[in-house]
């Protein structure tokens, strides 16, 4: 087998989740560099890097639960609304009551757990479709945002503002470096080798063809070449800044529903009811459990966002979470998941976020006004899946298809030559 | 007789599907005015047939002649025949539920005047042609306010807007009553002397025999031959055996079953309808399983076979009724598939690409997809127990694929079988029940599966097999129930089964007598 | 694997061996009130940041800022917002211009009360930041505020409103209705108090009635400037309350809004109240001298663009700008130095002589 080939099995139709990862990682490089030149360098400077991760970490988490809402199968149009609705609860509550901000932020997420349950009861045990339901909270909870704030700006104590606009600590010796940022970087890098040892070693186990080993190694070299670079760089920003806490909460809950959608139970039941519901439900899956899980969980990370925002904004206003349905809902069809439902990676959906996050950062850089920035991120949404989409019909290698393995659904093959392809139409079909 | 002039004439007409040949030579002759069946087991190209008469296979795509009215006809669609008076009604009727009687009996029919649609006009002509197929409704009922016997009046009405001159009914009593057959039956009476010539497809061969003035059987493909009825003195036997009238080859691996006690037994399993609530799937349905026993169930389509397994398999199918389960000699309740799983049963549907797998799966996910927990340690699922689970099943079971990392959707039929059984399987069931489990396989898989059912029972496990070939239930059962709507019609041994006898039970309509 | 792990060390130490050479030391980052005498290079970039385009006024604001700046040679970043993600986007665009070395920030808020970390990042990065139109709150990080006087335009409209009603009807008791404009505008409010530092005595004097009884400025309100929200707000007013009585005159924040008010009133069949407004937008000229709207302030953009570039310039050669309110307008963090500006009340019988400068809306006045 030629190095080439070997190279493309590997990194690109590899069936290890590495492969993905690094694929997805190589797409946004692309795109970074693109403005990078474009920008004059801009786009990757410290502080600008800072405030992509500021800026986005909110559209990205609700990312996350949109992507595990779509892969189910449904949509969530409520999010921004919820989000909206749980920050100014939470301003309230904390400007009336004087609530300490620590609980303030558990007051949020319990309220977008009440919300989330509310939506999950309709979608799940009554089987009002998703989009009916959540329209419904988008329109519901916007106007409970008015009805609470009275359309006013409140404003957020200085120690919530931390998980929208903090940054580390500086401790230890100078190094000209933040340090607590060097030591994330450093965990990253270790945590790379490690499962890109423990996944050949699962291989190994497994008695699997084994990756060959220059091909593991380039892989964490790019991988750990890339962690290094944005740890510099996060790291050398002006004193007083690191790579921001709402990056940290985002990288963290990544991490963990990543874990969750791939190596649990519950994350496989997402995949199964999405891709196929009445065969998961032939298989013991329990569809109105799964259905209310995720509609649930996306209003408790839009509730997180709203958090977010709010604290980055330092005040809940009326216009919070306007259209910020729609930059999830973009992310997560950019990163590969399927209309239908079935398909799809939170990675993918990170990457397709970060994709629309340096295009409209680079865009703004440029001095690209809103309206042309909308114009061109619209194409690029209708493109990116365009593109998938042919490719995938044509049979020929889709990025993104080789980026979502092993969930992407092929052409149909051609109908299995069957001694019974003259059946009687259709018999006895058991309705459900 | 020979002097009544022909309608139609189908020559020598084959159809071939990739792989398969469905039709071959088939002839039929269809005389002017007359009554003419068409019978053959499932799958034997009935419905294949009437697909190619009536343009579904356009001009070109088979071989052979249609010769309708003394011309060589080329129907490039349904219109095109239609157009030519040739009208099929199918088992699943093609009307609209929400819309009216006189809105369906129009549907892309619809009398027009000034590019508007005529409602005036329409309204009188649906109340004729109601009268003329026996339906007294208002034309503005809606068709789901009516019942099946009057949708299939409307359907007939539909066709008779269409000028129909040869009437084409496929399987038209197998979802009405007793009532409403015999008034279908008469109507076609009343047609046929009307001078309307009309071509009927059914199982039921008491009526069959009752109605129809010639039969066509076909077998595999091919015409074996015609009967005429009042001539040739034709009863239900002389019917079934053209039917059925082909060898048992050794399609089937050498196999004794050893046979234990009764360990799985249902009592009086009474389900309904999950829509139409006066409608009962089962009906208080009585059978046992014993261990490393395979027992077959046979019924021709619609009998409630499926609906009865799936109703006990976690009440995944219909509104359970009365019934109780017995495993072990214990009463088991399962109210959901989790339960059903959990109590050792497991069910491979008919419909493997509908219901039975996700088609966006690999074969590892697949296979492990109905029992997560038995890899998973601690709430996370090991993918090295995934991994050799699934090697082990395809090597045992001879998955042909090269990993199990390949997606399910990229295997044939007889492969993913293979899979699905591999998913039930792992789930350590002590009773599988397998529907239609050698649908669109190709001979050679089918063998293979014959095997994997065989070894199954051989693991003491129970098997109970759904299937529409009753060549296949002979074959390879220790046992065969019949059913016949809803209800189980008999009991026979390996040792007495033969077509004939299945053929009958499977057709009575009489409860078995328990024991 | 030893081999391994060992080449996949030495590649990555040698990629942060790479990148820290070519690391710049950390920045400091400029406090903004230590290098104020220093001023700052003629080209420097100066970034806009100005709300949605939803009212003429601020597309105006925006070309002539473009305009003016390059004239003065600087480099001009403006900026809208987008339609529906407003604080979001204006949020994105500062930090942009912070990143792309903006010496001097103009920004017209979306929500004032919103930009406090953004501006505090700008402060840090040492430009400098001029609160135009709209005053950011809760922010230390505010240099200077430039506007028209608010509280002045809302005394403007509550007279002319008056005045308007005397002439049709020479007593009174007037039936009135009052609008106010977004919420989250912190301006709303001051036109408002303005407006109602003149009507209330009257009101309680019970010469001018507030039919609805809607005085509130809650219940008054139209969430964003929205002219779809006064027209809906106007035709509940005029079913609820005036099936049979008289309808005097209306108080309306801005023109916008006075023909969403009017466009209602019409549509009921009844006759056109006086109606006040703000801005002096096109229609709403063209509407006054026909004799509909009774009258609109003139806030010259233009005066107040040439004001707030007259502060970037001598920012920019190291002098203070000129200020000439340093006590009123405190943000909730600190008093911020203003510069206000006077603005005129035009009716039709002024408005030829109030528009004379103003190329596109002299002509309407002939």
């Amino acid at each position: 087998m030629s190095r080439v080939k070997d190279l493309q099995k590997n990194l690109f139709g590899g069936t290890t989740s590495n492969a993905r990862q690094f694929g997805m990682i190589f797409t946004l490089v692309a795109i970074v560099v693109l403005f990078q030149i474009l920008t004059d360098g801009l786009t990757l400077r410290s502080d600008n890097l800072i405030a992509l991760f500021q800026q986005n970490s909110y559209i990205l988490i609700l990312a996350i639960g949109m992507l595990m809402v779509i892969v189910a199968g449904h949509i969530d149009l409520s999010v921004g609304s919820i989000a909206a609705f749980t920050g100014i609860l939470v301003a309230k509550a904390m400007a009336e009551w004087n609530l300490p901000w620590p609980v303030g932020i558990l007051f949020g997420l319990a309220i977008g757990a009440v919300i989330g349950a509310w939506q999950g009861f309709w979608v799940a045990y009554i089987g009002v479709p998703a989009f009916i339901v959540t329209l419904a909270g988008m329109l519901l909870f916007r106007g409970g945002n008015q009805f609470i704030g009275n359309a006013n700006t409140i404003p957020v104590p200085e120690g919530f503002r931390v998980i929208g606009s903090g940054f580390l600590p500086e401790t230890g010796p100078n190094t000209g470096y933040n340090n607590l940022t060097l030591l994330l970087g450093l965990a990253g890098c270790i945590a790379v080798v490690w499962r890109e040892l423990q996944a050949r070693r699962t291989r190994k186990e497994m008695n699997a063809e084994p990756i060959p080993m220059w091909i593991s190694i380039l892989r964490m070299a790019v991988m750990v070449g890339v962690l290094i670079f944005v740890t510099l760089r996060f790291a050398s920003g002006r004193v007083g800044t690191s790579f921001p806490v709402s990056g940290i909460i985002l990288v963290a809950l990544v991490l963990v529903y990543s874990f969750y959608t791939r190596n649990t139970a519950g994350g496989r039941h997402i995949y199964a009811v999405g891709g196929n519901s009445r065969a998961a439900e032939l298989s013991g899956v329990k569809l109105k459990r799964v259905n209310f899980f995720v509609m649930m969980n996306m209003s408790v990370l839009a509730a997180l966002a709203g958090m977010i925002f709010v604290a980055r904004s330092a005040a809940s206003g009326p216009q919070d979470g306007n259209g910020w349905e729609l930059d999830a809902i973009a992310a997560v069809f950019i990163g590969g998941a399927a209309v239908a439902g079935g398909i799809g990676t939170i990675s993918g959906s990170i990457v397709g976020g970060l994709v629309m996050a340096v295009l409209n950062n680079g865009l703004q850089l440029m001095g690209v006004g809103t309206d042309r920035v909308q114009i061109i991120k619209g194409l690029v949404l209708l493109l990116a899946v365009a593109i998938d989409v042919y490719n995938k019909s044509q049979g020929r290698f889709s990025i993104i298809g080789s980026l979502t393995r092993p969930f992407r659904r092929d052409t149909p093959a051609a109908p299995t030559p069957s001694s019974g392809a003259e059946r009687e139409p259709a018999k006895t079909t058991v309705a459900g | 007789m020979s002097d009544v002039p022909i309608l139609l004439e189908m020559r020598s007409i084959t159809k071939e599907f990739p792989g398969v040949k469905a039709l071959s030579d088939v002839n039929l002759v269809v005389r002017a005015g007359e009554i003419h069946a068409i019978v053959g087991e499932n799958g034997a190209g009935k419905s294949t047939l009437m697909k190619v008469l009536s343009g579904v296979y356009p001009y070109g795509s088979y071989d052979g002649d249609i010769v309708y009215k003394g011309e060589v006809s080329r129907f490039s669609d349904i219109r095109a025949s239609e157009r030519a008076g040739i009208v099929i009604i199918h088992q699943e009727l093609a009307l609209i539920p929400h819309m009216s009687i006189t809105e369906n009996i129009f549907l892309g029919n619809e009398p027009r005047k000034n590019g508007a649609i005529d409602w005036k006009a329409a309204n009188r002509q649906a109340l004729e042609l109601m009268a003329r197929v026996g339906l007294r409704e208002d034309p503005d009922t809606l068709i789901k306010d009516i019942g099946v016997g009057k949708q299939q009046l409307v359907e007939i009405a539909k066709a008779f807007a269409k000028n129909v001159k040869l009437l084409i009914l496929d399987e038209p009593t197998a979802a009405l009553n007793e009532d409403d057959s015999q008034h279908l039956l008469d109507l076609l009476r009343g047609f046929r002397e009307r001078g309307i010539t009309s071509i009927i497809i059914s199982h039921k061969l008491n009526e069959i025999e009752a109605i129809a003035d010639r039969i066509t059987i076909i077998r595999d493909g091919h015409t074996i031959e015609t009967l005429d009825v009042k001539g040739d003195g034709v009863d239900e036997d002389r019917i079934v055996r053209g039917m059925v009238g082909r060898e048992l080859h050794s399609r089937f691996p050498d196999h004794t079953s050893k046979i234990g006690e009764v360990f799985f037994e249902v009592r009086d399993w009474t389900v309904r309808h999950p829509i139409s609530a006066e409608r009962l799937v089962a009906k208080h349905s009585n059978f046992v399983v014993r261990r490393g026993e395979i027992v077959g169930f046979a019924g021709l389509m619609g009998a409630g076979r499926t609906e009865l397994a799936m109703s006990i398999f976690g009440r995944s199918y219909g509104v359970y009724q009365a019934g109780t389960i017995v495993k072990d000699g214990k009463e088991i309740v399962l109210k959901t598939v989790a339960d059903a799983i959990a109590n050792g049963l497991a069910y491979v549907s008919e419909d493997r690409k509908a219901i039975g797998l996700n088609l966006l799966d690999d074969i590892k996910t697949s296979t492990v997809a109905a029992k997560l927990s038995k890899i998973t340690h601690h709430g996370v699922l090991d993918q090295v127990e995934e991994y050799q689970a699934a090697e082990a099943y395809r090597q045992s079971l001879r998955i042909k694929t090269p990993t199990v990392d390949e997606g399910v959707s990229k295997l044939s039929g007889g492969n993913q079988q293979k899979v699905v059984l591999a998913k039930w399987m792992f789930t350590d069931p002590d009773l599988l029940i397998l529907d239609e489990p050698t649908r669109g396989i190709d001979v050679g898989a089918k063998y293979e599966i014959y095997g994997i059912i065989q070894r199954l029972a051989d693991q003491g496990k129970g098997v109970i097999v759904i299937s529409s070939e009753l060549p296949e239930l002979i074959g390879l059962c220790d046992r065969i129930y019949t059913v016949s709507e809803g209800t189980i019609t008999g009991e026979v041994a390996r040792q007495d089964a033969d077509p004939e006898n299945l053929m009958k039970l499977m057709t009575s309509t009489k409860k078995m007598q328990t024991r | 694997m030893r081999k391994f792990i060992g080449k996949t060390v030495a590649v990555g130490a040698i990629a942060m061996l790479a990148l820290t050479a070519c690391g710049s030391g950390r920045d400091e980052g400029t406090s903004g009130s230590g290098s104020e005498a220093k001023g700052f290079p003629a080209s420097s970039l100066i970034g806009v940041a100005l709300p949605a385009k939803t009212s003429e006024n601020w597309v105006l604001a925006g070309d002539l800022f473009t305009n003016g700046l390059k004239e003065a040679g600087f480099q001009a970043d403006v900026q809208y917002a987008g339609a529906s993600t407003t604080v979001a986007d204006q949020q994105a665009q500062i930090t942009a211009m912070v990143t792309k070395g903006a010496k001097v920030i103009v920004i017209g808020a979306t929500d004032a009360a919103q930009l406090s970390t953004q501006v505090a990042a700008a402060h840090q990065a040492g430009a400098k930041v001029i609160a135009y139109d709209r005053l950011i709150v809760n922010s230390p990080d505010v240099d200077y505020y430039v506007a028209f006087d608010n509280f002045k335009v809302g005394q403007l409209q509550g007279q002319a409103l008056l005045d308007g009603m005397k002439a049709k009807k020479p007593n009174g008791p007037y039936n009135i209705e009052l609008f106010s404009g977004s919420p989250d505008d912190n301006n709303s409010k001051v036109f408002f108090d303005g407006a109602m530092s003149v009507l209330q005595p009257e009101i309680d004097k019970g010469t001018v009635v507030v039919a609805s009884g809607q005085k509130d400025i809650k219940q008054t309100a139209i969430q964003g400037w929205k002219a779809e929200g006064a027209q809906a707000r106007m035709d509940q007013l005029l079913t609820s309350t005036y099936g049979s009585k008289e309808l005097d005159g209306v108080l309306s924040p801005n023109d916008t809004l006075a023909r969403a008010i009017i466009t209602s009133v019409k549509g009921a069949g009844k006759p056109v109240p006086v109606v006040s407004g703000q801005d002096s937008e096109v229609e709403s000229v063209k509407s006054i001298v026909a004799g509909e709207q009774y009258m609109t302030i003139n806030k010259d953009t233009r005066t107040l663009v040439k004001q707030t570039i007259e502060m970037v310039k001598a920012l920019q050669a190291g002098n203070t700008p000129q200020v000439n309110d340093t006590k009123t307008y405190n943000n909730g963090s600190k008093v911020v130095d203003t510069f206000l500006l006077p603005p005129v009340a035009v009716t039709k019988a002024n408005a030829a002589e109030a528009y004379a400068n103003d190329p596109k809306l002299a002509p309407l006045t002939k």
